[in-house]
């Protein structure tokens, strides 16, 4: 007997391509990038929402892949921090985490970075506070997020003098 | 990664869901719940029934209050202007929800108020809020006090095949509210939750005062603040409120991150902060409005 | 303080050298790797704490779609042996525990794997181990180690006729003759909880069994792939050629994935018994069953009038859980010998009893036992101060080791070798400006607020070699230029996320005078690294750094004697190499590129009439020097090379009404000695300080009464996020090692002890006023307010 019974055609936009896979349809989103997809950068920490090593853009807006059904998002467009950078130049906020030595592992980078993005996208000049808060989403196991804080801070807009 | 097979639909309409739901199988909302039950295998229905296409999202205003769709995310209550104007006590609750805005963008008040998780923000919130429940089922359509939608501890009072379709909240405009929340840390599932709405007179007297308690019980615990209508709130007036609420708690919750003993020993002061806060806010808008 | 030449990288904070790849999403971790028709497999864990495996029933599991094959403890016998034990406690005085990668016989914690399922997908895996039917005869559970010492507890291991592992001792046993005299004696007892390391990755393998070689390809999450390809090659009967071990980038460890857990077997058995690739990715309720750190520790304490200690007896009683080949018990071990460390202490004796019961067995976990003796001494420093009126920080000042008494001796038989821990301590409290933060504790208490702070001083020995086990203090490095002058350094450490390998890449740029860029470093791989253990007892930099430096070294000789030969020096005549140059000392217009060297080395050898080797690879062993381990008299040995430190100070508010507890600042002052890269530095022990707060407040590992494990989830293991905690504030010191080529200190396992103690320590100072003492951890909200409800 094989498992691959039942495979569903699934078709994503994955960092910018078209494409189409043929998937288990018991598979996660996240499960789906990672083996029918090969989009590996979001890893797999907890699998309950808790971590966010998961996290993905879905149409713009971040999301943990470990929460969403893949055959539900079918025909979605899905960004990883793969395609974060345009070509080899990162963004500033990708300068900033490797300038600023905010990660160790970097299991933990798809749901920081993400998160940080997703935080200066709404509030160009968040507080420290705003900051963890925007990150508390995500376990980092190795940083005590220090340096995470700090480089997301190091990418905010200056605030507007009042 | 879910172990066991199951099949999708994802109808276009909620009586396309109702129909079906008769074939069996779960609802699937935000999926934050449910997804992760299922990869764990604690869960394994034949089918899902999605209702992200069924048109059962975001928040209207409507006469006298909101539409609130079940599958409304918090990230939706917390963009919605009609909720900061007529539900704020919603508002304040779904800035305390951890996850991040990842979770925020996709978990649902309609799933968290149908897993009927003791340790959750939605249930004593609602409650507080008067929100009435619609719900769609094989015998049609009917309403429920949200109260008493909530059955038991992860129990609701949906039917076999009944999906809920959304809530119906009166306008809680010129009301103060608060809302304080007890958790270990940003990791914590809530310990102890209260909901407070107060309304204060021209006079600054009380003319209406509710409050719920979430988490410290299997379901919500609604707290009789009658004694307080026409009283001017001091201190030792919400206090006491606070030792009522105290009192109501007859049969407290305990988990893993808390047993009942502390739930019973915290609920007075939650209630208490979440009163004051309340009338704070009242006291503030009255003096908004007197400006 | 070691001056470092300027322009060099050492010392300075060098980003990592393959940023890029991670923030980009790129870095392969083992779960990445690729491998296209890789089998899957799952394993059947025991539902219970302890039983019996009776009929195991797999026919409907091997009924299901895509399952390849269904593998039961019992199957497994013939194909390997037991797992070598790291450190066998049946060697050294206690009991010996046969464990195989899958149970047999007997299951011993809710949790223990007892078979395996493969299939074409993970879904199908975990599908059919949802099928195989064990029939279970339940025994009697024992579920901490007070109980399981009790006269007839059940017995997880009848043959030993008790449930004790092993049971040894540290120190002089001389209490008596040493407090006699003494002013003041108090006894205590401190408990603390189970925890885990949680990395973010959770373990994972790919095995590949290639059946025309005979040879068994591993990527492992494993902190050590030499000493992996030993067990391995043992275990399965191979000859060890004929396995490599590969562990691709590590997504965090903290000593979780150390060598010899008996995951660490399961699936290249199952790829050679069906002669393909088998993958498996643990789950995270499964990494939440490592256990770590339950101590129940007794206590008596002499001292005198001033404070100052005079003895200390101790009974360290550990929880382990089941028996495992992993040296985890060892922890209780360096508790033991770690016991007063840094601390004038006449006689200290520690007995510890490390206990079987049913949970998931101890796993060496940062910072390896040596949390408890931290707490234990810091508690009582805190004591002393109470009953003596004394502020804490002069009680630690009178005792501790003075800067000119080096090396000091300790009674344990480690021997401290530089430090200055009173500086340290000013620094941390000039930081916090103590006299202020007691001003407002004082208001606060005025107005009814419970603000305390709290003080710890943790001494972290490192690098350790422990006769017999199956790593060392030391370890090798290859450094190769190619002819242009490129730089591979191959290295038997690993990185278990820190980044090591810049640091090693950034040594060996300065002993090259070459930039960053042309500098490749190659870990974790046994096919390509010398032979190595890897990544342990935080000394990668100080092995495996100072290896490549040596190493580097003898490349640069060689680069020097031809640079000599092409420019017609004399031999007395000094060379510089700098910014990828090679230059006389004294006329700097007249250098040479490193790459044309290394091209002429590789070219020209005769031409050049080289009168040294023409080869620009060295290999070398870094040994430290000052490791002992002939016993002296007393049976003692000094086996840790290193001894770092830290001062910590905690400030936090207690909620009187819920015993919430709100951090407020955390400071920290620090002493590795020579630093090679501050960025890295600073990152771990803040990492270590988030860490150690969650221990203190949050993280504890839970069981019902019938051993089912509670906590297999983030939100009931609560680890700290960011918002959870202040940003932590620190301040450095530098005492070089001294006898080192570089004089760094480890660091891998700094800030943890010393945060758990500080916070432990501050609530205790916030609850004073209220007659309080919690002398157990976690501080958690329930405990605290327990506490505070109990006092009248
Ligand atoms: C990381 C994380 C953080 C969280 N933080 C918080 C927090 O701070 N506070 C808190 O209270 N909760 C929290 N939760 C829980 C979360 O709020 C709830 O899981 C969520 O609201 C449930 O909504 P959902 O749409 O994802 O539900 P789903 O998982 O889709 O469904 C939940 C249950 O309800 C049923 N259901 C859903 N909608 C309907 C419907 N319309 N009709 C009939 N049945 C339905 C489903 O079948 C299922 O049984 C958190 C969860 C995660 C993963
Ligand atoms: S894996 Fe998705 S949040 Fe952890
Ligand atoms: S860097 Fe390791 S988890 Fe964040």
């Amino acid at each position: 007997m094989t498992g691959d019974g039942g495979r569903v055609e699934l078709r994503l936009t994955v960092d910018g391509q078209e494409r189409v896979a043929a998937v288990d349809p018991r598979s996660l989103l996240l499960d789906a990038l990672r083996e029918d997809f090969g989009a590996t950068a979001p890893k797999a920490g907890c699998r309950t929402g808790d971590c966010g090593a998961c996290t993905v853009r879905v149409e713009g807006a971040i999301a943990k892949s470990c929460l969403r059904l893949a055959v539900a998002e079918d025909g979605s467009d899905v960004r990883t921090i793969a395609s974060m950078a345009d070509g080899d130049r990162l963004t500033p906020l990708q300068q900033a985490f490797w300038d600023l030595n905010a990660f160790q592992c970097g299991f933990c980078l798809s749901g920081m970075l993400l998160a940080g993005e997703d935080l200066l996208d709404r509030i160009p000049s968040p507080t420290d506070a705003q900051i963890r808060e925007a990150i508390s989403g995500n376990l980092c196991r190795c940083t005590g997020y220090d340096s995470i804080v700090a480089a997301i801070r190091s990418c905010a807009r200056p605030a507007a003098p009042s | 990664m879910i172990p066991e097979r199951f099949g999708y639909v994802a109808p276009t309409d909620l009586a396309g869901c109702v129909a079906a739901l008769a074939e069996g199988g779960r609802v699937l909302a935000g999926g934050t719940w449910v997804l992760p039950e299922m990869g764990r295998g604690e869960s394994a229905p034949a089918q899902l029934v999605d209702l992200r296409r069924a048109g059962l999202g975001g928040v209207t205003a409507t006469g006298g209050g909101l539409r609130i769709g079940a599958m409304c995310t918090y990230a939706e209550l917390l963009d919605s202007d009609a909720v900061a104007a007529h539900a704020p006590l919603l508002r304040t609750m779904a800035d305390q929800i951890t996850g991040g805005w990842a979770l925020r963008n996709q978990a649902t008040v309609g799933g968290s108020a149908v897993a009927a998780r003791p340790q959750s923000d939605v249930p004593a919130a609602l409650v507080a809020s008067a929100a009435v429940a619609r719900i769609a089922g094989p015998a049609g359509e009917r309403e429920l006090p949200v109260a008493e939608l909530f059955a038991g501890a992860m129990r609701s009072a949906l039917g076999p095949g009944e999906v809920l379709a959304g809530f119906d909240v009166p306008s809680a405009a010129g009301t103060g509210h608060g809302y304080v929340k007890l958790k270990r840390g940003w990791s914590s599932w809530p310990i102890a939750t209260a909901a407070a709405l107060v309304r204060l007179d021209a006079a600054g007297a009380c003319t209406a005062a509710t409050l719920v308690l979430g988490a410290v019980s299997a379901v919500p615990v609604p707290v009789d603040l009658s004694a307080l209508t026409g009283q001017v709130l001091d201190t030792d007036a919400v206090r006491a409120a606070a030792d009522t609420a105290a009192a109501a708690v007859v049969q407290p919750w305990g988990d893993v991150l808390a047993p009942p003993s502390y739930r019973a020993a915290v609920a007075g002061p939650v209630a208490r902060r979440a009163l004051s806060a309340a009338l704070s806010s009242a006291l503030s808008d009255a003096r908004e409005e007197s400006r | 303080m070691t001056a470092l030449a300027p322009g060099r990288l050492t010392g300075t904070p060098v980003r990592r050298h393959d940023g890029d790849t991670f923030v980009t999403g790129r870095a392969g971790y083992t779960a990445d790797v690729p491998r296209p028709g890789a089998a899957h497999a799952a394993l059947v864990r025991s539902p219970h704490a302890h039983a019996r495996i009776g009929a195991i029933d797999t026919a409907a599991a091997r009924a299901m779609p895509g399952v390849l094959a269904v593998v039961t403890g019992d199957d497994l016998v013939a194909h390997c042996t037991e797992i070598p034990h790291g450190l066998d406690a049946g060697h050294l005085g206690g009991h010996h525990a046969a464990v195989r990668p899958l149970a047999t016989g007997t299951v011993r914690y809710a949790g223990e794997p007892v078979a395996a399922v493969v299939a074409t997908t993970p879904a199908d895996a975990a599908a059919a181990a949802a099928r195989v039917e064990i029939s279970w005869e339940r025994l009697p559970v024992v579920l901490d180690a007070g109980s399981a010492l009790l006269p007839g507890s059940p017995l997880l291991y009848p043959e030993w006729g008790d449930n004790v592992i092993i049971e040894r001792e540290v120190g002089p046993d001389d209490f008596g003759a040493a407090s006699a005299g003494a002013a003041h004696l108090l006894d205590g007892e401190l408990r603390t909880h189970r925890g885990t390391a949680a990395p973010m990755e959770t373990r994972s393998y790919l095995a590949d069994w290639d059946p025309g070689t005979e040879r068994l390809t591993v990527h492992a999450t494993t902190q050590n792939p030499h000493v992996l390809r030993t067990l391995l090659a043992t275990t399965l009967r191979m000859p060890e050629e004929q396995v490599r071990v590969i562990a691709p980038k590590l997504g965090g460890s903290f000593g979780l994935k150390m060598y010899g857990n008996r995951e660490d077997f399961i699936v290249p058995l199952l790829a050679r018994l069906l002669g393909r690739p088998v993958r498996w990715v643990e789950e995270r309720a499964a990494t939440m069953l490592a256990g770590t750190r339950e101590q129940v520790l007794r206590y008596r304490v002499a001292f005198d009038a001033d404070g100052r200690l005079r003895a200390l007896d101790v009974h360290a009683i550990s929880d382990h859980g089941a028996a495992a080949p992993t040296h985890g018990w060892g922890m209780a071990h360096v508790g033991a010998l770690s016991t007063g460390l840094g601390y004038v202490l006449p006689s200290c004796h520690v007995r510890y009893t490390v206990v079987a019961t049913n949970k998931a067995p101890w796993v060496g976990t940062k910072p390896f036992g040596k949390d408890g003796a931290t707490l234990l001494l810091e508690r009582v420093m805190d004591r002393i101060a109470g009953v003596l009126g004394l502020d804490p920080a002069t009680v630690r000042r009178r005792n501790f080791v003075p800067p000119d008494a080096f090396p000091w001796l300790h009674t344990s038989g480690l021997e401290l070798d530089s430090g200055d821990y009173a500086t340290a301590l000013d620094l941390t409290l000039r930081r916090l400006d103590l006299p202020a933060v007691r001003a407002e504790q004082e208001a606060a208490r005025g107005a009814g607020r419970l603000l305390g702070v709290g003080l710890a001083f943790e001494l972290m020995p490192e690098s350790a070699d422990i006769p017999g086990a199956m790593v060392a203090a030391y370890d090798t490095s290859t450094v190769r230029m190619s002819p242009t002058g490129r730089v591979t350094v191959l290295t038997g450490v690993t990185s278990p996320g820190t980044g090591n390998d810049t640091s090693i890449a950034q040594l060996v740029a300065d002993e090259l005078g070459v930039p960053m860029a042309s500098i490749t470093v190659v870990q974790g791989d046994t096919d390509l690294c010398p032979y190595g253990f890897g990544n342990i007892s935080s000394r990668s930099i100080i092995t495996g750094g100072n290896a490549a430096v040596l190493a580097a070294r003898d490349v640069a000789a060689t680069l020097r004697a031809t640079a000599r030969a092409m420019l017609q020096l004399q031999p007395e005549d000094e060379l510089v190499l700098a910014g990828g140059l090679i230059a006389p000392a004294t006329d700097p217009e007249r250098a040479v590129p490193v790459e044309a060297v290394a091209g002429a080395v590789h070219t020209l050898s005769y031409r050049l009439a080289l009168d040294v080797e023409p080869r620009l690879e060295s290999t070398r062993t870094y040994r430290p020097g000052n490791v002992r381990q002939q016993p002296d008299e007393l049976g003692r040995m000094q086996t840790y090379t290193t001894y770092p430190y830290a001062v910590h100070a905690s400030v936090l508010e207690v909620d009187p009404e819920t015993g919430g507890v709100s951090l407020l600042r955390h400071v920290v002052t620090h002493d590795c000695g020579t630093v090679v890269n501050p960025l890295f530095v600073d990152g771990q022990v803040t990492g270590g300080v988030a860490m150690g707060i969650g221990a203190a407040l949050g993280e504890e590992l839970v069981f019902d009464a019938d051993g089912t494990p509670l906590t297999t989830a983030f939100k009931t293991y609560l680890l700290p996020r960011a918002i959870d905690l202040p940003p932590v504030e620190l301040e450095h010191l530098c005492t070089p090692a001294p006898g080192t080529p570089l004089g760094a200190k480890g660091v891998g396992e700094s800030g943890f002890s010393g945060a758990q103690a500080a916070v432990v320590n501050a609530v205790n100072d916030a609850l004073a006023p209220r007659g309080v003492a919690l002398e157990s951890t976690p501080v958690s909200p329930p405990r605290i307010l327990a506490a505070l409800l109990e006092q009248p």
